[in-house]
């Protein structure tokens, strides 16, 4: 179980922008971290994958367990060790490899090379789409193709964390909802853990078991699903439904803006 | 006639060490952009330490050769770790720049431990010259381009079908998705200028076999550099087809050209005439990685 305490994260040891971040993820749940750009999603997973100090930025207060010891002094190696794998943002596919030496990068540091083909087989089997392509160079791929190609790379380390940072960007409706089909499949079959970072709340909620939307790096509100999707704000400003449930309508646009209960 | 093919055939070998030794700089650039400016430096100083080894040491070949590639792999590991680790993260410039300060010092300590310019490494291949058609070629020669070839199939293999050679690539693609994986990136940059050392010493070996041991070794690693920059800076296939144009050039340009000039010189100054021309017509080499760029 990875559990964030208070953190706060610090850039080029002038601009915090992390003020206090605190949230859980539970064995085998699904997590999403909501928000709008800048509001600290990124950081927090590069926080906990240790990817941080390649930006200059460092964990400067609060703690990160994982499974009850602290892991915000580790490399990204080790952590990645430890079973916690980062998809980062934006389709970064290794563009001069073939699909299949991509999947082979993902599965590096693992002990059990004897497995390394049947989880080769089993990304096949949640995205037969990779199959067909796996000797074509990655760099030629479709967007969605290369979406599913980084995920899948992160599911050769058998992550026992997951974190995805917005699987859905720039992708079309439909595809996204394959994806995150599959995602939703590989948690329920593999029982990884997900933290997933999203613009899409209406997507991510669909899945997820618990959220926590950020602004301005600070966790805001944080529920259940249930208690998300039916939150006036998060309906309000995240997914663009009036009130009642429906469609907001740009007629009756009230004059003042709604005031978000949370600030 | 016998002269064109003996021009073809030490061309032919000569450029299979070019492109041997070009792939410490690929190996190199291919998982870090640094352009390792050192190469001409470490195949001098292998040299020399071959020679440390055989010659003054006296120690037998079973012997010396192992010890050779341990050093090499050895300098390889403390020349990233003492000089370009350090410098992770900074602007590329600073660490091409440091190969440099790496090349110089390099020279330096070989002049402080051989003062002596010129010395002959004992003959490893059977001398006697073999007739090829009309054409009568040292033997040796063949033994360097078989050598080569071996080492080169060898290291394109790996680059290939290795998960160390694969995520060596992936790494030269991106560094911070390859560090997401949770590969360790340093070790990667450590083991590529292993890499680079072990082939400047084989080819180091090889060349002075041949010729012999003088500062015109660190002259062997710019034309590594027109090699590279003939076949591309990122392609092994680029550098084997590269390494063996830039050899048939020199030598048979060297050969027919010298008469007519009358400038002996004349046979160095030709590869760098085609990484002019190579430069204007296929910016990226003959094989490089052309950008990719989806729209």
């Amino acid at each position: 179980m990875l559990k964030l305490n208070n953190i706060e994260v610090t850039y080029l040891n002038v601009i915090r922008v992390l003020h206090g971040v605190s949230l859980d993820v539970e064995d085998g749940a699904i997590v999403a971290l909501l928000g709008a750009n800048g509001a600290g999603k990124s950081t927090t997973l590069k926080a906990i994958s240790g990817l941080l100090h390649v930006e200059e930025g460092e964990v400067t207060d609060g703690s990160i367990e994982w499974n009850g010891a602290r892991i915000d002094r580790k490399s990204a190696e080790e952590i990645g060790k430890l079973g916690i794998i980062q998809a980062l943002e934006g389709r970064r596919v290794f563009e001069h490899l073939t699909t299949e030496e991509n999947l082979l990068v993902g599965a590096f540091n693992r002990s059990d090379r004897s497995g390394v083909k049947p989880d080769l087989e089993m990304v096949y089997n949640y995205f037969p789409r990779l199959k067909e392509l796996r000797r074509n160079t990655a760099g030629y791929l479709s967007g969605g193709e290369q979406q599913m190609l980084v995920i899948g790379r992160a599911m050769m380390a058998t992550p026992k964390l997951m974190m995805l940072d917005e699987p859905s960007l720039g992708l079309a409706p439909l595809l996204v909802e394959e994806i995150y089909d599959i995602i939703r499949r590989f948690n329920t079959e593999h029982k990884t853990s997900v933290l997933l970072v999203e613009q899409n709340v209406r997507i991510a909620l669909s899945i997820a078991d618990y959220g926590y939307v950020m602004e301005n790096g600070r966790v805001v509100l944080d529920g259940t699903t249930d208690f998300l999707s039916n939150n006036e704000d998060v309906k309000e400003f995240y997914m663009g439904l009036s009130a009642m449930g429906t469609k907001k309508s740009y007629r009756e646009v009230k004059h003042y803006k709604r005031r978000k209960r949370w600030l | 006639m016998a002269e064109l093919l003996q021009y073809l055939i030490s061309g032919l070998a000569v450029g299979m060490i070019y492109a041997l030794i070009a792939l410490g700089f690929v190996v190199v650039w291919k998982s870090s952009s640094v352009a390792n400016l050192a190469l001409g430096q470490l195949v001098l100083f292998s040299a020399w330490f071959t020679y440390g080894m055989l010659v003054q040491a006296n120690f037998p070949l079973w012997l010396a050769f192992p010890l050779v590639i341990l050093f090499s792999l050895a300098l390889g590991w403390v020349i990233e770790r003492l000089a370009l680790r350090p410098l992770i993260a900074q602007p590329i410039l600073s660490l091409i720049t440091i190969t440099l300060g790496v090349a110089y010092f390099i020279e330096g300590v070989v002049t402080l431990i051989w003062p002596k310019s010129v010395a002959a490494l004992p003959r490893f291949f059977p001398t006697q010259p073999i007739r090829i058609g009309p054409a009568v070629v040292s033997q040796e020669y063949v033994w360097v381009a078989g050598i080569s070839l071996i080492v080169f199939v060898l290291l394109t293999l790996f680059f290939r079908y290795h998960r160390m050679g694969i995520a060596m690539r992936a790494t030269a693609d991106d560094q911070l998705a390859v560090q997401a994986c949770g590969i360790p990136v340093t070790r990667i940059f450590s083991r590529s200028w292993m890499f680079a050392c072990l082939v400047a010493a084989i080819g180091g070996i090889l060349v002075s076999s041949i010729g012999g041991i003088t500062y015109g070794l660190v002259e062997t690693g710019l034309k590594a550099f027109s090699v590279v920059i003939l076949g591309g800076l990122d392609s092994f296939i680029g550098a084997i087809i590269a390494g063996p144009i830039i050899g048939l050039c020199e030598n048979l340009g060297g050969g027919y050209l010298t008469p007519i000039i009358g400038w002996a010189g004349v046979k160095d100054i030709i590869p760098f005439i085609i990484i002019i021309i190579v430069m204007i017509i296929k910016p990226y080499g003959l094989f490089g990685e052309v950008r990719i760029e989806r729209i």
